[in-house]
């Protein structure tokens, strides 16, 4: 069953008197455990899709749906809760908050919303994600502190914090040299396979989008590939449909 | 919530100058406010121990006598009752004074002055020497039966020195008119616009002068252990009195269009009609109930310089705050992102805006403390012209630590206003928005 599905999905955006499509019908699925990458260049869709993906926008028509639920009805607030529970972000520019170090900003969506995590066992997760992403020297620094890498690993460790479905990452590499970008990769992939986490991430990069297991490309708002480890993945989320209409009999 | 409290309270700090310099306009409106209140709330007190200084009281007790003419002198001729009925009510009385006085003209040398003249028995008002400094001759001459005592001013408009013997007209208990001769002992400083008006003689030549016999008087004035128990005591007081002795009725006011209690209970007692004896117990309160008009002035001031200082300082915070929601847009939709709800984005920037207007009253307030302590050090000496408005020749103050919480809360609560729209913006933007924005 497909974690993420888009069912011709259009997002419209008002640009003075005129209107911007920036997605133009799209439909894909996503399984679960995948490490996908949507590639294209700028200006081709990646960031609204993902933004809608992950539930802090909403597509003009069509249906975005999460682990089979649809959320075109939902309110802001239980949108809100949604991102909490199931999403991890990590963002183009890290997006750390510039008050919390190193560990209070890993900690900082754990105090957020209603489930209470014990002290210990809250402490023992964090350090150990610390320990993941390298930064055990760099706990108590400041993000303005760290270099571009060091934050980003930063930020996956927050996206990673709340164990997440699903961890959007665009652009994650955009603002770092090519090497560090690669371990950033490295680290995502790697962290994909312990924790079967599924990673969605962007990029305009065409050397980084073959460590992929399901590459969706796209172009002028439209899909132009969508490819699963080397197989033709066009077809919408069919097991998803089974199982629905498993649950209605 | 926690958390947010804790970033916002951070987030004071990232932009230093600006916070340091609106939580500096914040405490300097905070202190001006709050000095006004603590002059106000030390200036009824101050005038009104000052006044049952000079007046020898904090509650008095007056006489009117019928006579067989229908008409009334003013004296007591046997304060058995009164001073049983004090007894009695237990209230916390340091001293007893008993005093007559008149208005009359004073005549030395062709010069002439019309003025009132307390006549104390001095053997027993041992601390009228402590309250009222001679600038020239001394208490000891006292003794002397037609002794006088002047006001500076007073002094100088008769042209009299210690020594001079003066001359003075004035009625008796029951209207005629007689003449006396004092001899002034001595000249006192002035004690502010109403010390001016004090003359003081001894009672028992006052007497002799109304008409009285020896041992009588007319004004019994009951010094208490602090301007606190007034009220309390004069009810008590009342009470106890309305059982063995006639009495006016107290504190009626203005039916007579009379501008204060005193002059009302004057022109009330002109009207009624009874016979025998009637006694009137008033207290410092009422004498001075424009004291009350005043402080409320003082206080609708402050309030007044409270509201206006704080508009200018809200158009401040609120500029201010829409500059930090356009700085921490991108903060906004991260946070957003993570799961922060809306009302928690709001809540952040109002914590913040909150932390400032306390942090800002809390060091108005202890500003205006330091101010008040360090302008109380001053001594303006006893003969000050402002005088009635100290306390020993110090300008005291007193901040009512409820007027403090209630410039706090008004602060508190305007800054909230102030910040409403920003802070009611940045929660209103999609994060999506938000996100875009900070690119
Ligand atoms: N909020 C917006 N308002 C108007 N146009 C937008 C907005 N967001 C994106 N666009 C436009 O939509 C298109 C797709 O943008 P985007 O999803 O950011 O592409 P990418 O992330 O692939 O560079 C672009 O032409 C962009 O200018
Ligand atoms: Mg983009």
């Amino acid at each position: 069953m497909g974690i993420v599905e888009l069912q011709n999905v259009r997002k419209v955006y008002p640009l003075g008197k005129l209107q911007v499509e920036a997605v133009k019908g799209v439909s894909f699925c996503i399984e679960k455990g995948d490490f996908i990458s949507i590639a294209g260049p700028s200006g081709s869709g990646k960031t609204t899709i993902l933004n809608m993906i992950g539930l802090v926008d909403q597509p003009t028509s069509g249906e975005v749906l999460l682990d089979g639920k649809p959320t075109s009805s939902l309110k802001d607030a239980e949108l809100t809760r949604l991102r909490h529970e199931t999403l991890g972000f990590i963002f183009q520019s890290f997006n750390l908050i510039p008050v919390l170090n190193v560990w209070e900003n890993i900690e900082f969506p754990l105090l957020l919303g209603k489930t209470r995590v014990g002290k210990d066992e809250k402490k023992e997760w964090i350090d150990h994600l610390i320990e993941e992403v390298g930064l055990s020297d760099w706990r108590k620094h400041k993000p303005n502190e760290l270099s571009g890498g060091q934050r980003q690993r930063v930020a996956i460790a927050r996206a990673l914090v709340t164990r997440p479905q699903i961890v959007l990452a665009d652009e994650p590499t955009a603002n770092l040299d090519s090497a560090t970008g690669e371990q950033i990769l490295e680290l995502m992939k790697k962290i994909n396979r312990e924790l079967e986490t599924t990673f969605i991430f962007s990029t305009h990069d065409a050397r980084i989008v073959d460590t992929a297991d399901h590459i969706i490309r796209l172009r002028d708002g439209l899909v132009t590939e969508n490819r699963r480890r080397d197989e033709d993945a066009t077809a919408a989320c069919a097991s998803a449909d089974a199982s629905s209409g498993a649950a209605g009999a | 919530m926690k958390t947010l409290a804790n970033i916002a309270l951070r987030n004071l700090s990232r932009q230093k100058r600006r916070s340091i310099l609106l939580g500096s306009a914040i405490a300097f409106g905070v202190m001006i406010v709050t000095l006004i209140n603590g002059f106000a709330g030390a200036f009824s007190e101050n005038v009104s121990e000052n006044f049952s200084n000079l007046m020898a009281g904090h509650i008095f007790l007056s006489g009117s006598e019928k006579e067989a003419g229908g008409k009334e002198l003013s004296v007591i001729r046997d304060d058995s009752a009164l001073t049983a009925a004090v007894k009695a009510s237990g209230a916390p009385v340091k001293y007893i004074t008993r005093r007559s006085a008149f208005t009359g003209t004073l005549i030395f040398e062709g010069k002439k002055i019309r003025t009132n003249v307390d006549g104390a028995d001095l053997e027993q008002e041992t601390f009228l020497r402590e309250r009222l400094l001679l600038k020239k001759g001394s208490w000891d001459a006292m003794t002397e039966a037609g002794a006088l005592i002047l006001s500076e001013k007073i002094a100088a408009k008769l042209n009299v020195e210690v020594g001079d013997r003066i001359l003075v007209q004035m009625q008796t208990v029951t209207g005629q008119n007689n003449v006396g001769e004092f001899t002034l002992a001595g000249i006192s400083y002035d004690a502010g616009i109403f010390g001016q008006m004090m003359s003081y003689a001894n009672l028992a030549y006052v007497n002799e002068l109304l008409g009285l016999k020896p041992g009588e008087y007319q004004t019994m004035g009951l010094m208490l252990d602090g301007l606190k128990h007034t009220e309390k005591s004069a009810s008590d007081i009342y009470a106890g009195l309305s059982e063995s002795v006639q009495l006016f009725t107290r504190g009626e006011k203005d039916e007579n269009g009379a501008q204060t209690p005193f002059q009302a209970l004057l022109k009330q007692q002109k009207k009624e009609s009874w016979e025998g004896v009637r006694y009137r117990l008033f207290t410092i309160n009422e004498v001075l109930s424009q004291v009350q008009q005043i402080v409320a002035a003082l206080d609708t001031t402050a309030a007044v310089i409270l509201v206006v200082l704080f508009v200018i300082i809200m158009v401040g915070i609120t500029n201010t705050f829409r500059m930090v929601m356009f700085e921490r847009i991108g903060e906004i939709g991260t946070m957003r992102a993570l799961g922060v709800q809306r009302g928690g984005v709001r809540s952040m920037f109002l914590l913040e805006a909150v932390f400032l207007a306390l942090g800002g009253a809390v060091v108005g307030i202890l500003l205006a403390l330091v101010a008040m302590s360090i302008i109380s050090l001053i001594n303006f000496g006893m003969n000050s012209p402002a005088f009635i408005l100290m306390k020993n020749g110090h300008l005291s103050f007193y901040l009512p630590p409820l007027k403090a919480i209630g410039n706090i809360l008004v602060i508190a609560a305007l800054t909230l206003v102030a910040v409403a729209s920003p802070a009611g913006k940045a929660a209103k933007l999609t994060p999506a928005e938000a996100l875009r924005t900070s690119k």
